[in-house]
């Protein structure tokens, strides 16, 4: 089989998303919906459960004094932060492994993905004053691809890495060159085969290239790919490729920022990023 | 012997033989180490960005955040310790920048021109310099050979 139908068919490996976050998006969106109803629904999770419980108690969702239940989790973290908390749980569970080939350490991914989601609630708090549940569930899945792929391009790093050091290409064109096919791609696709919203599968397939998306209106690819190279640029996660990717410049005018203002945002990652351990210690 | 991890935006002194200080994952940050070899005491700083213009109460709480503030709060740590400023061997990595960097993202850049800057004004010399480029690098001090090593992603360590 050809390396890319090989690495296609371990899509179907994955095991389905978690249901409980979309239940519980539905439930919150209802007028008339009751705490102890949506503490039912996170209740038949117990691994998502036992997340959520330590992510409430966590400095980065500011609690003053511990919360022991998931009703008073529900309750204090509010319809917003406990979407947030819920699919944080969620993926989780699919990043324990790593992605060796990318990474040293296995908890080098999970580290990345969650500083990538704290940062694009940063730049779309002073971009469009909001943060924005969707473009944090994206974020926190955009390298998705790459636990899949890690094990091709580990494999496959030496021809990879000199495509990238002596023919200049980005390490994203290297890994389609060699195996047929890059991460962001197939994290596209694993977005599908989890059934999600294409708004959300887009924003992790043209990651690393906004501009190459046809849906032109769509600012998600845009805000994922802006935090994602902040982050690669602050070291975080620090995987085996570096800084070796193309610098999409139009980012910054698109939307009105200034170098200073991506300065900024890195400084109040770093402040988020030290109440945050919790978030990155469930795996 | 034991490793003192150095995060991002941080800075650690020794004057420990047994000890080795060492910061992960400098991507566009850089990693400065300096070392008295008489009075045995060495220092390691990641700092993250140039200009503690930028937000000086940040630079106030966290000096190692950025490099003008940074780099004279790792000299004074080490002059504490016993070390002069003449005997100081200073070594440097990091400032790496994405591809085709056009005006944008060129915050690599400015890190490495802030810290030339600041040693140039103050008379200290660069003794090894590993900057630029587009890969991440792992640095580590010993503290008993006073040497520094470097590794880039996917590599072996070397000696700076």
């Amino acid at each position: 089989m050809k390396t890319v139908a090989r690495i296609l068919k371990s899509i179907e490996t994955i095991p389905a998303f978690p249901a409980t976050g979309s239940k519980v998006a539905r439930l919150l969106g209802r007028v008339d919906y009751s705490v102890p109803e949506v503490a039912n629904v996170i209740r038949l999770d117990p691994s998502i459960t036992a997340n959520i419980l330590k992510m409430a108690n966590s400095a980065y969702f500011g609690s003053a004094h511990p919360i022991g239940t998931i009703q008073d989790a529900v309750m204090y973290l509010g319809q917003k932060n406990l979407l947030l908390a819920i699919q944080t749980a969620g993926i989780s569970k699919y990043y324990k492994k790593g992605a060796s080939g990318y990474f040293d350490k296995a908890t080098d991914l999970w580290e990345h993905s969650v500083a990538v989601a704290l940062m694009s609630q940063i730049l779309s708090k002073a971009i469009t004053g909001e943060e924005d549940t969707t473009l944090y569930t994206a974020a926190l899945l955009h390298d998705v691809g790459k636990i899949i792929l890690g094990e091709f391009v580990r494999d496959e790093l030496y021809k990879i890495t000199l495509l990238v050091s002596r023919h200049g290409l980005s390490f994203l064109e290297a890994e389609e060159t060699v195996l047929g096919i890059n991460h962001a791609e197939l994290g596209g696709k694993i977005a599908e085969h989890w059934i999600f919203p294409s708004v959300i599968g887009d924003a992790i397939a043209f990651h690393h290239r906004p501009d190459l998306l046809e849906k032109k209106d769509q600012i998600l690819p845009w805000l994922v790919y802006l935090a994602d190279e902040a982050c690669l640029m602050m070291g975080m996660g620090s995987p085996v490729e570096g800084l070796a990717q193309r610098a999409v410049g139009q980012v910054l005018t698109k939307f009105n920022l200034r170098m200073k203002d991506l300065e900024k945002s890195m400084v109040l990652l770093s402040d988020d990023l030290s109440k945050a351990r919790d978030l990155i210690n469930i795996i | 012997m034991s490793d003192l991890i150095v995060g991002i935006a941080d800075l650690k002194i020794s004057k420990n033989g047994s000890d080795f200080l060492v910061t992960y994952a400098l991507g566009s940050c850089i990693a400065i180490s300096v070392y008295d070899p008489v009075a045995g005491v060495g220092g390691l700083l990641h700092y993250m960005l140039p200009d503690s213009t930028l937000d000086v109460r940040k630079a106030k709480d966290n000096p190692a955040m950025f490099a003008d503030t940074g780099i004279p709060a790792l000299f004074k740590a080490c002059y504490g310790l016993g070390a002069e400023k003449k005997r100081m061997i200073v070594k440097a990595a990091g400032g790496a920048s994405i591809l085709d960097d056009t005006n944008f993202f060129r915050i690599g850049q400015k890190n490495i021109m802030a810290m030339r800057k600041i040693f140039w004004k103050n008379n200290v010399l660069i003794a090894a310099e590993d900057t630029g480029a587009n890969h991440n690098r792992t640095v580590r001090l010993d503290l008993k050979s006073g040497k520094t090593f470097i590794r880039t992603s996917g590599g072996e360590m070397k000696e700076l």
